[in-house]
């Protein structure tokens, strides 16, 4: 059977793996409409000629990964699975002289032509509302504080998903044995490039700190700096949602200098050695 | 003191929308259509001195809010009241009760697929859908419809500015054919195609965002679900 267009999109040439595509899957349609919606789209299918027997079988193939202690969310898919049986059995009897019996799948393209307009409406209904909260009106709120993980109501796309899974570089495959070479990117220089920055502008995107380097390395010393100079509270961090671009923004410079000018000496010493894991005893 | 500048302290203390009328009664000297004409008013005034706010209608009430160029210069603060975004399944749930109300849960679930008690509930509890009645029919189910909030949260003023069904690039079924194969009750089969027009009769009903009564203290509704700082 040709599963490729099984694979979601994000993923072109990912080989089709049933047990992380159910997985996935499962979480990523909102249901059996979503998911038959999105076999039959993907494969450019007319949907008013539905070939039944092959989209039962790449629909079993999906719901036949759900493992056992899933069946409760699971429900509905398998109901959809056996409607689906059901149609592509009638599909295969002989149909009765009456012309006024219907298509066995009528019902079914029905549902899915209906779901598929909810769902353009929902996108919209998105659009509106994410225009609308460009407008503000007064207010104030406390700085929050941070719930529980537990308690945090997990409000977030799959499109914003895939936005920073996209932003994320994947690690090379392949190669398994890591080398571990140390020292290469100073804290202090990171910390240095923050408050010359700053000292410019009142404020600048992390990202804006990285632009010069490929390495990653000098992305987690950058953030280990930004970390440090706001534990100190020379500078702070605001963002204004999760994964949105992180801002670095001054603080008194001058005071903070007068303050912690003393620790800062102590502390570059120790900050020197801290990428370098062996003498890492001494760091702060 | 000229009526829109009694219009306009009304607004400015306010954090919520206002009705025409709930704005009128500040003044002896104002009724609804006085309240309007100095809305708009204030909307040239604001337009024309290149105010950074301007006055949106939401729902049926009226709202000081910031124009949408400036929401980049906000949103670095964590302090400014932001309305949380809604998920994927409540988005969806919520499209098809502002299209099909009023309209029980099982008619909802057949059109989504899936189960939606949670998601009509998480609804319900923030605002943007109520109960309107009970349907005829097994076990009377319970029907829904939105709210003033609805209209609120999305920046709509009314319903009729949701798209209509004809613009859109598939077509939604006529209720009839639903009914027949629905296995479960059917709500009251008088409605019109969309089932808009009832909404005004249910206007009344409770709980449809407006606080009535003259104590409209600022601190009835500190937690509007809408400004909801903890997601």
């Amino acid at each position: 059977m040709d599963l490729s267009g099984l694979e979601p999109p994000a993923a072109p040439g990912r080989p089709f793996a049933r047990g992380d595509f159910l997985l996935v899957e499962l979480d990523r349609f909102q249901g059996p409409l979503d998911l038959l919606l999105h076999l039959i789209r993907q494969q450019d299918i007319d949907i008013f000629d539905i070939p039944i027997a092959t989209i039962t079988e790449q629909f079993l193939t999906v719901v036949d990964g759900i493992a056992a202690e899933e069946l409760d969310e699971a429900g509905e898919f398998l109901e959809m699975a056996a409607t689906l049986v059901r149609i592509k059995a009638q599909m295969l009897l002989p149909r009765g002289e009456e012309e006024e019996d219907e298509d066995p799948r009528a019902e079914l393209v029905r549902r899915l032509l209906e779901y598929e307009q909810i769902r353009e409406i929902s996108g919209r209904l998105a659009l509106a509302e994410a225009q609308r909260a460009r407008l503000f009106g007064k207010g104030y709120v406390e700085p929050r504080i941070r719930e529980a993980a537990d308690d945090t109501p997990l409000e977030t796309t799959w499109e914003d998903v895939m936005e920073v899974a996209m932003g994320v570089e994947m690690p090379r495959a392949g190669g398994r044995s890591h080398r571990v070479t140390t020292g290469l990117v100073a804290l202090e220089e990171k910390i240095q490039l923050i408050l010359d920055t700053l000292e410019e502008l009142t404020r600048v995107e992390f990202s804006q700190l990285l632009t010069p380097w490929k390495d990653p390395m000098h992305g987690v010393m950058t953030l280990l700096a930004g970390l440090e100079l706001s534990r100190q509270r020379a500078i702070s961090l605001r963002q204004a949602r999760l994964f949105s671009e992180l801002w670095l923004l001054r603080k008194d410079l001058d005071a903070w200098r007068g303050e912690v000018g003393e620790e800062m000496k102590g502390m570059e010493t120790g900050l020197e050695s801290l990428p370098d894991m062996s003498e890492g005893e001494e760091g702060p | 003191m000229k009526a829109s500048q009694i219009v306009e302290s009304v607004l400015f203390a306010s954090d919520a929308p206002l009705k025409a009328e709930e704005i009128a009664r500040a003044d002896e000297s104002l009724d609804e259509d006085r309240v309007e004409e100095a809305v708009q008013e204030l909307r040239t005034l604001y337009d024309e001195s290149e105010r950074a706010f301007q006055v949106m209608e939401l729902g049926e009430g009226y709202q000081v809010l910031t124009r949408p160029e400036f929401s980049s210069y906000l949103e670095r603060f964590d302090t400014v009241p932001r309305p949380s975004r809604l998920s994927g399944p409540a988005l969806e749930t919520l499209a098809i009760i502002a299209y099909r109300q009023p309209i029980g849960r099982i008619e909802v679930e057949y059109i989504r697929g899936v189960g939606s008690a949670g998601v009509i509930r998480t609804l319900q509890d923030r605002g943007l859908i109520e109960v309107l009645g009970r349907g005829e029919g097994l076990g009377r189910p319970l029907l829904y419809g939105t709210t003033q909030r609805f209209l609120e949260h999305f920046g709509f003023t009314s319903l009729e500015e949701l798209p209509r069904p004809d613009e859109l690039p598939v077509v939604l079924r006529d209720r009839s054919s639903l009914e027949e194969e629905e296995e479960g009750s059917p709500p009251d089969p008088s409605q019109g195609e969309l089932g808009l027009d009832q909404r005004q009769e249910n206007e009344s009903a409770p709980g449809n965002g407006s606080a009535s009564g003259e104590e409209r203290a600022p601190e009835e509704e500190p937690a509007r679900e809408d400004h909801d700082p903890g997601s």
